[in-house]
């Protein structure tokens, strides 16, 4: 097992930088998840790590060792791909031995990996097969079974459930979160779906325009992004985000007055960007809660809760309620109460957030 | 027993009649389906049409004129005028030496053809891929694409003027040595060699396009994930690239088959002489002497429809070994 250290990675292509200084730890054993829009340099990320792109500047190590000029083979990765990357004229079982056989594994013991590999992921039945005949999800499990029969020190996942289709996601979003557990092998993965960033990660980077926005926990992420494209990049629906202006006493959106948690103190006046999740408002008013009149546009139910789309001022908004099975009540509803303590502030300029303090 | 028959038989009738109700209704159904994609896709038909037209007016129209193979042909008489005479013709063809001698010269340049031509295209191809500077590759492939292009005449000019005894480049450079200089073109041994030579020579680049092509489609992923599992450039050709352009090499190497009794007529008329006819003469020179210069087109078309029907039962039976051990057939 080992760590991956990523000290000032730069990629550029002739004279345009598609990755801008990139610095990460990845602890041994951990699962970070590399989580941002298209474009946003993750994937090129992954496969500097990997070797497949050269890096232009900057240091990565792993276990310690400096990898800039390793051959990818000598890294001692495996990645899984997109697309799953799974040899058409190979069965699951010569897919699976692929890389053993390059590296002269002896064949009884690579019989013997493919064996115990397949099992872990329910591929014994299926080890006769070629790609073509398997399913997009068993797909998915032999390409991770390529990767795992190697023992490598670093895993690389780069968007490995993205062509599936959504129920499978989940399943197989477990099957990973599973088999990490039970490896223990040191993981990056790349995507831009940042349900599978929080169900699956130890530690979420979410890039932005080649750069890192914000490290850390999932909740650490939810509950305190840095800045306005991580409070509007993680959770679903996304945190509402809505222009105001400090006063003493907290913030106000048109012609609303919200309480806020924190002391302002000098910065009454300044122009902010006030943040509330969906989740986080309630229809009845309690201590602490500020009322936000609303215009309800459309409720749309989930089953367990229901999303209601309302409008406040210019500003299209998204809360959640819970349904207690049914929706008709929350068809009259005209304004939710918004705690304080859950209010988040950005600065309106530089979308940074404020700590006002508690 | 004579009340089961007779409830039997009228029960069995109804059945038939049943069976061909619905025949009928599936065979309106198909002239329904048909008329409304016509109906539907005039234009894309329309389109086809010129295609079809040639290949009724060239390809088919002429099968008509097969008949005279098994007719004494007059061409005072025509086609239809002339009298039947079975098999006489291919009696007298499989009874003359010098046919015997073009089928048996065909298929040992065909093999030759199929063993060292066949091949080069792929390994060319395989090779380009391998190059890495671009402008260095688009050149090479360029210089190699270009003898497809230049007309047989030529080509046996440069072959004829290459081998020449006096000045040719071969035996100038054979003179450096101290060799005698050979009169390739004139002694049979040589015909072979130069004619399946020239060949691979004037088609190996233009028909390395199609494998190339091929090599374009594989997944770049395959790759990246042998890079990663430690494959060198040399394991990656044999391990992804070949294997995944094998339905391509399969399926032109069935067309290669079906083409095995079409050795290049003009290049062996523009290459061959008297003196090498014994390794040079092929079935359609042989059919060209008798049938054009001859004027015996009724055993010209004789051998023409042998060499068909031999080109059919091989590009049958190549199409369903490759089904059967590959998946991969033309049809």
């Amino acid at each position: 097992m080992a760590g991956v250290r990523l000290e000032g990675i730069v990629k550029a292509y002739g004279a345009v930088q598609v990755v801008h200084g990139i610095d990460l730890d990845v602890a041994e054993k951990e699962f970070v998840v590399l989580v941002g829009p298209s474009g946003c340099g993750k994937s090129t990320t992954l496969r500097m790590i990997a070797g497949l792109e050269e890096i232009t500047s900057g240091d990565l190590a792993i276990d310690g060792t400096r990898m800039n000029r390793v051959a990818p083979k000598d890294r001692d990765v495996a990645m899984v791909f997109q697309n799953y990357a799974l040899y058409p004229h190979l069965n699951v079982a010569d897919n699976m031995a692929f890389g053993l056989r390059i590296r002269r594994m002896p064949k009884d013991q690579i019989k013997t990996t493919i064996t115990e590999t397949a099992e872990i992921l329910g591929l014994t039945e299926y080890l006769e097969r070629r790609p073509a005949d398997l399913s997009g999800g068993q797909r998915q499990r032999v390409a991770m079974g390529r990767a795992i029969v190697r023992h490598p020190k670093v895993f690389l996942f780069d968007e490995p459930l993205s062509n599936l289709d959504a129920k499978l996601r989940t399943q197989m979003r477990a099957e990973i979160k599973r088999l990490h557990n039970r490896l223990g092998v040191t993981s990056i993965y790349v995507t831009h779906d940042q349900v599978e960033a929080m169900t699956l990660a130890d530690r979420i980077v979410v890039m932005n325009g080649g750069a890192i926005e914000q490290v850390g926990t999932p909740m650490e992420l939810f509950n305190n992004p840095v800045n306005t494209f991580v409070a509007g990049f993680l959770g679903s629906p996304p945190m509402n985000q809505v222009k105001g202006k400090l006063t003493e006493t907290g913030a106000r959106i048109g012609d609303t007055e919200i309480r806020i948690d924190g002391a302002i103190n000098g910065n009454a006046g300044r122009d902010v960007i006030v943040g509330v999740r969906p989740e986080h408002v309630s229809l009845t008013a309690d201590e602490g809660t500020s009322l936000l009149p609303i215009s309800l546009d459309l409720v749309e139910p989930l089953g367990s809760e229901a999303l209601l789309h309302a409008r406040f001022g210019d500003d299209n908004l998204v809360f959640k309620a819970e349904t207690h099975g049914d929706i008709h009540h929350l068809s009259g509803v005209g304004e939710v109460h918004v705690p304080a303590s859950l209010v988040k502030i950005f600065d309106a300029e530089t979308g940074r957030a404020l700590n006002l303090g508690a | 027993m004579v009340d089961e028959h007779t409830t039997a038989v009228p029960a069995m009738e109804e059945t038939v009649l049943e069976a061909s109700e619905a025949e009928r209704v599936r065979r309106d159904g198909v002239i329904a389906r048909l008329w409304d994609h016509l109906k539907r896709d005039w234009q894309l038909y329309v389109m086809l049409a010129p295609t079809i037209i040639w290949f009724l007016v060239f390809l088919y129209k002429p099968m008509y004129g097969l008949q005279i193979a098994f007719k004494d042909y007059s061409i005072f008489r025509g086609v239809a005028g002339s009298p039947w005479v079975g098999w006489e013709h291919f009696q007298t063809l499989f009874g003359n030496d010098q046919f015997l001698r073009a089928i048996g010269n065909t298929v040992k340049i065909s093999a030759l053809n199929l063993l060292f031509g066949f091949p080069a295209p792929i390994i060319l191809a395989l090779m380009f891929n391998e190059v890495l500077h671009a402008t260095y590759k688009k050149a090479a492939q360029t210089i190699v694409y270009l003898p497809h292009f230049i007309s047989s005449v030529i080509i046996a000019g440069i072959v004829i003027t290459a081998f020449s005894p006096t000045a040719g480049i071969v035996n100038t450079v054979m003179g450096w040595f101290g060799l005698d200089p050979v009169y390739f073109l004139t002694q049979p041994q040589w015909f072979r060699p130069i004619f399946v030579g020239t060949g691979i020579w004037q088609e190996a680049g233009f028909g390395s396009i199609v494998f190339l092509a091929a090599i374009a489609g594989v997944n770049p992923s395959l790759y990246e994930s042998a890079v990663v599992d430690g494959a060198n450039r040399w394991q990656m050709m044999w391990k992804i690239t070949i294997p995944s352009i094998l339905p391509t090499i399969l399926i032109m190497l069935i067309i290669r088959i079906g083409n095995v009794m079409e050795v290049s007529f003009e290049l062996v008329i523009l290459l061959y002489q008297p003196a090498t006819y014994e390794t040079a003469d092929v079935v359609n020179t042989w059919v060209y002497r008798q049938g054009l210069q001859s004027g015996q087109y009724d055993l010209a078309a004789a051998a023409g429809l042998f060499n068909a029907v031999v080109a059919f039962v091989l590009v049958m039976t190549a199409n369903s070994l490759s089904r059967r051990f590959s998946r991969t057939s033309l049809w």
